[in-house]
């Protein structure tokens, strides 16, 4: 059957007023950002995954590899961001090779808005998507309705704003690739200090035309644990034994056979 | 006398202005003779108000957790009362303490037992030894198990339907009245029994006093009686467990009987008795 | 909310027949951990100093935990506006004590009091995990926490606020031994309590919240810990992670 199954949207419903609300989703909270320079575009995200305000994980890869030299950041729900970029990315190669032609980044822009749309924003994916293609750099950024929007800068998640205060602050016309290296950083890390959503390092990834992209993965990391005060090593005999049982796995056992020579010539 | 007993009232006008007077918050519309004043927020419907923020039963996602859960049991026999209690305090899920206090001892003749809301039972139990205290002062004679019990009864009648979460025991020895228990709770009901189990594993608390209960029990077996129903409650209800505190209440008042760990005197209990065999190791 | 409304989705019309209803709900989380724990002859409490809410730091270092005179430490954890209010209110009372009484407040009476001050507002609580911390009349180390409306129990170390879950299992096994046997007796026979010195409780305190501070987002910035011993009451600061 085409179209969407709402089968168990009722039955939803029916346990989320007796009480049982559908299962919690990973992350949230999040920054990524992306900016364009001369020949090239570089996107760049923080990597803490969050689960209401326990941090998940402490390194996780936000940065998700559409084709070779198209790349995408992504916030929101950990799995969606996940699922959908791996859908697209394949749907993307399997183009490319109908097509004989090369992905490009609005092909991919595309591909992922009607997919969001068409779930209506059940998939929560907030994406940078960035890239170059043989039309040259592109940037853009999709909501999980299905919007999307172009600029020189982006950034989004629940960093965002502090993200773009210095995006807004700090960008100009004819960034180098460097400048827009650091800016990405500058941008992530207003995100990390001041974002409880976002934190730990900075995972970037700049794509030049005519070059495969390239990800430089914990650019900055600025928040390295100190050691802890105390070694928690526990003696050995810690532990309480309750019983004690020994099991002889494996029998040795030596038998003598006497062989048959055959003494016929 | 009576100006005396004034002076512990909290709401004693001439203290309150003088010493707690940021307090611009409503007073409870109830007129309690005896209570100290409860804040009420200053809104239409507080009871609402409450059961929203703190009844995490009604709704998980509340903000301020009221600890819950216990297994308590108090019993008669012929050598007075055994009262025996767990020690575990829950708010949601959360384990809050396994060192909890549940028994009250508002006088050295009477015990009270604290099932429900924590603070609620805390706070009115030791409000009713005051009382029990100014019964004594005015009267020069001791108070009735029937009496204290009726104080509190009586208390928490004129909060019902307010959001008090209590179910006690008030367990006491009186030359007139002998062993006597009162189980008392927030609804209002108060009755006179030999054997209650109050809380969450009251079932399983009642599941073996029923089976072993004797009134010719000696003290010994009383109070291992007592001690065993707990252990079977907390070791079924997730609510329940920590440590058990034991007392035994004779004609010269009650007689501390210890505290003890649960995980110790289960392997104990499991080994000499051969039971919980549902358990290995 | 009322239980009889129409089944809300994102498809329906957007127009409704029953009244929208709003509720009062004055209270907010601020985030921030605390932690008390008793020895032998001192005690300490301790707290991080972020100050949040939702997803944002309104400070770095706001002091939740206070020394309020007759060597006793108080902190109110949980919203902010609520915790300041109840401790604004012991402070004044404390110096009422003090003017009617001319003595110092004993840590077992102030316990006592601020059961009266929770159970207060039973009916409006303070959205608060209140911990108080100092020596008792035999000059021994106290720790006394209280539920939210006035609940209380003396212990030998507790953990309240957002990370309370996360440092509280940590200080069951550290401070109490539990679930550790004594090494010598081949795991058969239970590990001795006994009392830790300060250096050991100060190193357990910050390794709780550096911890605290890697998987909690509401904690991290800073770490005030406000020592007493006979000698009168020290602070000490650490700085934690501030992502």
């Amino acid at each position: 059957m085409a179209g969407l199954s709402f089968d168990n949207h009722q039955r939803n419903q029916f346990l989320s007023a007796k009480g049982f609300g559908s299962p919690k989703a990973t992350s949230t909270g999040t920054t990524i950002v992306g900016v364009k320079f001369e020949g090239g575009v570089v996107i760049a995200a923080d990597t803490r995954a969050t689960s209401g305000p326990i941090v998940a994980d402490k390194n996780c890869e936000k940065l998700h590899r559409l084709s070779p030299t198209i790349w995408c950041a992504g916030a929101g729900t950990a799995a969606d961001t996940e699922m959908v970029t791996q859908l697209i990315g394949s749907n993307l190669e399997l183009h490319a090779m109908s097509t004989e032609r090369k992905p490009r980044v609005v092909t991919a822009l595309t591909m992922l808005k009607q997919h969001l749309f068409k779930y209506q924003g059940h998939i929560g994916a907030y994406l940078i998507v960035g890239g170059v293609d043989p039309t040259g750099a592109h940037l853009f950024s999709i909501h999980a309705h299905g919007s999307t929007d172009i600029g020189f800068y982006q950034s989004l998640g629940s960093g965002s704003l502090a993200a773009m205060a210095v995006l807004e602050s700090n960008w100009k016309e004819g960034l180098t690739k460097e400048e827009a290296m650091k800016l990405c950083t500058e941008a992530i890390e207003a995100g990390i200090w001041n974002d409880l959503g976002s934190g730990s390092n900075v995972d970037l990834c700049v794509m030049e035309v005519g070059k495969d992209a390239q990800l430089y993965r914990n650019y900055l990391k600025p928040n390295v644990r100190e050691a802890k005060v105390k070694s928690y090593k526990f003696a050995r005999g810690t532990t309480a034994v309750l019983k004690e049982s020994i099991y002889n796995l494996v029998d040795i056992e030596e038998t003598v056979v006497p062989m048959e020579v055959d003494t016929e010539a | 006398m009576n100006s005396i007993a004034q002076q512990f009232r909290h709401t004693n006008p001439a203290h309150e202005a003088f010493q707690d007077n940021d307090n611009e918050f409503f007073e409870s519309g109830v007129d309690l003779k005896m209570a100290p004043s409860i804040t009420v927020p200053p809104i239409s419907q507080p009871t609402e108000f409450l059961r929203a923020h703190t009844d995490d039963a009604s709704n998980p996602d509340c903000k301020i957790k009221i600890a819950h859960g216990t297994t308590t049991l108090a019993f008669r026999f012929k050598e007075g009362i055994i009262v025996a209690v767990d020690s575990r305090a829950t708010a949601g899920d959360w384990i809050a303490s396994q060192t909890v206090n549940k028994v009250i001892r508002i006088n050295p003749f009477l015990l009270g037992t604290m099932a429900g809301g924590a603070a609620d039972c805390q706070y009115w139990e030791t409000w009713l030894g005051t009382q029990c205290r100014l019964h004594e002062l005015r009267e020069k004679e001791r108070i009735s198990v029937a009496a204290a019990s009726k104080i509190l009864g009586n208390l928490v009648y004129q909060y019902k339907g307010m959001g008090l979460s209590m179910g006690t025991m008030v367990c006491g020895f009186t030359k007139k009245e002998g062993p006597t228990i009162y189980y008392v709770d927030s609804d209002g009901s108060r009755l006179k029994g030999d054997m209650f189990c109050v809380g969450s594993g009251q079932t399983f608390a009642y599941g073996v006093l029923d089976s072993n209960y004797k009134w010719d029990l000696s003290v010994e077996d009383a109070l291992y009686l007592g001690k065993r129903s707990i252990l079977a409650a907390q070791h079924r209800d997730a609510y329940s467990g920590g440590s058990i505190n034991l007392y035994h209440v004779t004609e010269s008042g009650w007689v501390y009987h210890g505290n003890f760990d649960f995980d110790d005197t289960f392997w104990k209990v499991k080994a000499s008795e051969g039971s919980f065999n549902n358990v290995d190791a | 909310m009322s239980v009889t409304s129409a089944v809300s989705s994102d498809y329906n019309s957007g127009v409704s027949n029953v009244p929208i209803e709003h509720q009062f709900n004055p209270y907010s989380d601020n985030g921030g951990t605390v932690l008390g724990i008793a020895g032998e002859d001192f005690a300490i409490l301790a707290g991080d100093t972020r100050h949040t809410t939702g997803y944002s730091i309104n400070s770095r270092y706001e002091p939740k935990v206070f020394s309020v005179g007759d060597e006793l430490l108080i902190t109110a954890n949980g919203f902010a506006a609520d915790g300041d209010a109840l401790v604004k209110r012991f402070r004044n009372q404390l110096k009422w004590y003090h003017f009617d009484h001319k003595k110092n407040l004993t840590i077992k009476s102030a316990a006592r009091f601020i059961q009266h001050l929770l159970y207060g507002k039973r009916f409006f609580p303070y959205y608060v995990h209140t911990i108080i911390a100092g020596l008792d009349e035999e000059g021994k180390g106290a720790v006394y926490s209280f539920d939210p409306v006035g609940s209380y129990e003396r212990e030998q170390c507790r953990a309240g606020g957002g990370a309370a879950s996360l440092i509280m299992p940590f200080l069951d096994n550290q401070v109490n031994f539990k679930n550790q046997m004594d090494p010598d007796s081949n795991g058969t026979a239970k590990k001795e309590l006994k009392y830790l010195k300060l250096d050991e409780v100060i190193s357990l305190v910050r390794d709780a919240f550096s911890s605290a501070t890697e998987r909690h987002i509401n904690v991290g910035d800073g770490l005030e810990i406000l020592i007493v011993t006979k000698d009168g009451v020290r602070t000490e600061y650490y700085p934690l992670k501030k992502d």
